[in-house]
């Protein structure tokens, strides 16, 4: 049994202006150990997907539909008691930013203390020491000291080390990471990653990973799901994606990388603009901004199918396997050359 | 003692006289002072401190560095946004960095600035015809009809519908209003537009439309770019050189190529290092150089080489004690690093880099036992 399966995730929020599909049947499954990582634009529904797996929508605004087994139980329908006892211990987040994600009249090691005495019945003192424990584990310096110090004492990569100890700290089975080094340097976001790689080693937690950098997927993911308007594009593993993209869209994200390892005079860009979730696209809800757009596109909303013979590569496109082999073939092709 | 004579001085501007902006020994230090009545100043931030460069007419400069580093104060300097502390900053041949407000008013139409942050840098209460032709109206440039064509034509030009001429910024998404900041500097055909971290703010498609778009226009209008980023990508993508900066200074200046091929300053090679590279293949098995810490601050930097407490290849007795000059180091001649120990290859493992150090320092400890 997979430790998390989504099946035909549905969240739709209403607003004054309609009903917004932020996320419109999503499918995945996560392993124990596995890390995979989500990718798409803003507003493609990434974050919303896994706010509602962790129960944190607003439940009067929100309505959600499909399934989301942890461990065989749907959270969905779970009560909000039991997601309470979930969040934070068996499931962990960490937000996108540091800067917001702590409260500011708290002193650090009070707010670890009170995220682990909230699901076990320990002593202050020994919250307080595992406290301490993980504040060295995600590195940083002088722990003892900084147990006492407020989240303004922090710089922005410091912050985000904090939030990750604060998720960690009672060893979850899943850690959901949503875009944890945008806000960072390179450098703070390569000793991030480092961090998380080497925590999932040690504990063996799984690992969602929601980013837009797919330099950073590359680097830590073992499957990978596209997102494109609410919906699933492409899933596969990560070497298979690379390898053989099968969606004009993932061949837009990777052509529009500008790469260290490439020289490139014009980047492939994706025209115009991701679509509102209020009236999306009929048919294909890529087809204004594809390429290769063909008649049935614009009325036939593509499934999610399997490619011919490769397990576990999904694809959401009309294309024919040819075309799309070419293409892609193309595509790397280009990029091999620029590299060399 | 060749080292220090090595140390006395910065390898000299090379100027070939078609600089469009010389820049020499620049420094913004921000007071820092305390009391109410009398403000007595107590340290100063040394955001900039004594940066040279130079910039050549239709090239783009590309300035990286993390946050901290000084790269935007910089920029908010060249355009006199802020008086700088000390240094000179010629644009033209013109020595502007004394002028006063008035008189700085001709130049202000030939350097613009582009801003980071689409949602913040137009102003939400005025239309987008009013937004983009202000700078026309302010330096007088046609009469009314004529702006208004003029402003649909620069809409236009950056890819937006000249009908959205009444439109307020908020029905725009983020990649158009960065076209409008685009169109905004356009609009008094400037020499000189400083691009403060463009699109780090975009999502990657977006992000791609704009990179375009600055190229497309430095190819029709011969524009000359300062773009400053901390993606090293897109620094890459867009300049002809590069000048990355540490804590105020700069640490290492080239050739894009030669910049990312042969890095020399083991800061460069550790932010190079750490740019995560979309290719699993590649990706998996490369061992990133991890820096330990933050930028430390620049209230109190610290001494000799400013890099030297978070460097792999630190030489106790040497690189905290005697400031590395900014000198030629790489194989074309104008390739300059800010080093003791500069990188003798590239790529480099950690190992590699820290043996360098580990070596120096031994043979220090047996020449001092001795």
């Amino acid at each position: 049994m997979p430790l998390l399966e989504v099946n035909d995730l549905k969240t739709y929020f209403r607003t004054d202006d309609g009903v917004v599909r932020a996320v419109d049947g999503v499918s995945f499954t996560v392993d124990k150990g596995q890390t995979l990582g989500i990718v798409g634009e803003s507003g493609s529904g990434k974050s919303v997907t896994c706010l509602t797996i962790m129960g944190l929508n607003n439940r009067r605004a929100a309505s959600s539909s499909g399934q989301a087994l942890w461990k065989g139980e749907d959270l969905l329908t779970a009560s909000s008691r039991r997601l309470r006892e979930l969040r934070g211990h068996e499931i962990a987040m960490i937000f996108q930013d540091p800067m917001t994600s702590l409260n500011p009249v708290h002193k650090i090691g009070d707010q670890l203390a009170e995220a682990m005495r909230l699901h076990d019945d320990v002593s202050k003192a020994t919250a307080r020491a595992r406290a301490l424990e993980l504040l060295k584990a995600v590195g940083i310096p002088r722990a003892e000291r900084r147990l006492d110090d407020y989240p303004h004492q922090f710089s922005g990569g410091m912050r985000q080390r904090v939030m990750i100890a604060m998720a960690l700290i009672n060893n979850p089975d899943l850690l959901i990471a949503d875009e944890p080094t945008t806000a960072l340097d390179v450098t703070t976001q390569a000793q991030i990653l480092a961090l998380i790689e080497r925590l999932q080693e040690e504990f063996g937690s799984a690992v969602i990973m929601i980013t837009h950098d797919l330099g950073v997927v590359a680097e830590i993911a073992d499957d990978v799901v596209v997102m494109y308007a609410a919906e699933i594009a492409e899933k596969a593993p990560v070497d298979e994606i690379f390898k053989r993209p099968h969606h004009p869209y993932t061949w837009g994200l990777m052509g529009s990388l500008p790469r260290l390892d490439a020289d490139v005079d014009r980047l492939v860009q994706i025209q115009g603009q991701p679509p509102s979730l209020l009236r999306p696209p009929s048919g294909c809800r890529f087809h204004p901004r594809c390429p290769y757009v063909m008649p049935v596109c614009r009325e036939q909303d593509p499934e999610l199918l399997q490619v011919p013979d490769v397990p576990g590569h999904f694809q959401a496109c009309h294309l024919d396997e040819e075309t799309k082999n070419r293409e892609a073939a193309k595509l790397l092709a280009g990029m091999m050359a620029e590299a060399s | 003692m060749t080292v220090q004579a090595e140390a006395a001085a910065d390898a000299p501007l090379d100027l070939r006289g078609d600089e469009l902006l010389v820049v020499e020994n620049l420094k913004k230090h921000f007071p820092i002072t305390r009391g109410i009545m009398f403000q007595k100043q107590i340290a100063s931030v040394r955001a900039v401190d004594g940066v040279t460069f130079s910039v050549r007419e239709g090239e783009t400069l590309g300035v990286v560095g993390e946050s901290g580093c000084g790269k935007s104060t910089m920029a908010r300097c060249i355009l006199k946004l802020l008086e700088p502390t000390g240094g000179s900053i010629k644009f033209r041949g013109h020595d502007i960095t004394r002028l006063s407000r008035t008189e700085m008013r001709p130049f202000r139409r030939e350097m613009m600035m582009i801003f980071q942050d689409p949602y913040a840098s137009l102003n939400p209460r005025k239309r987008v015809g009013f937004i983009v032709a202000e700078a026309l109206q302010v330096h007088k440039l046609g009469t009314e009809a004529e702006i208004k064509r003029r402003v649909q034509e620069l809409l236009q030009v950056v890819g937006l519908n000249p009908e959205h001429y009444n439109r307020f910024p908020h029905e725009f998404s983020g990649g158009q209003r960065q076209r409008i900041g685009v169109a905004r500097a356009l609009a008094v055909n400037p020499k000189l537009i400083v691009c403060d971290e463009p699109v780090s703010a975009l999502d990657v498609s977006v992000q791609a439309q704009i990179l375009n778009l600055l190229k497309d226009l430095q190819r029709d209008f011969g524009l000359t770019y300062v773009f400053i980023a901390h993606d090293l990508n897109v620094v890459r993508h867009i300049s002809d050189r590069v000048m990355v900066m540490y804590l105020g200074q700069i640490v290492e200046q080239a050739d894009r190529t030669g910049l990312y091929t042969e890095p020399k300053h083991p800061y460069t090679g550790a932010l190079l290092s750490a740019v995560p590279v979309p290719d699993p293949a590649v990706g998996r098995n490369r061992k990133r150089l991890v820096l330990e810490g933050d930028v430390p601050s620049p209230i109190n930097p610290p001494s000799a080489c400013r890099f030297h407490p978070r460097c792999p290849r630190f030489v106790e007795g040497h690189c905290d004690v005697e400031e590395p000059a900014l000198i030629r180091r790489g194989s074309a001649p104008n390739h300059v690093a800010k080093c003791h120990y500069p990188l003798e290859r590239w790529p480099m493992s950690e190992d590699e880099m820290r043996r360098v150090g580990a070596a120096s320092r031994a043979a220090a400890s047996t020449a001092s036992a001795s």
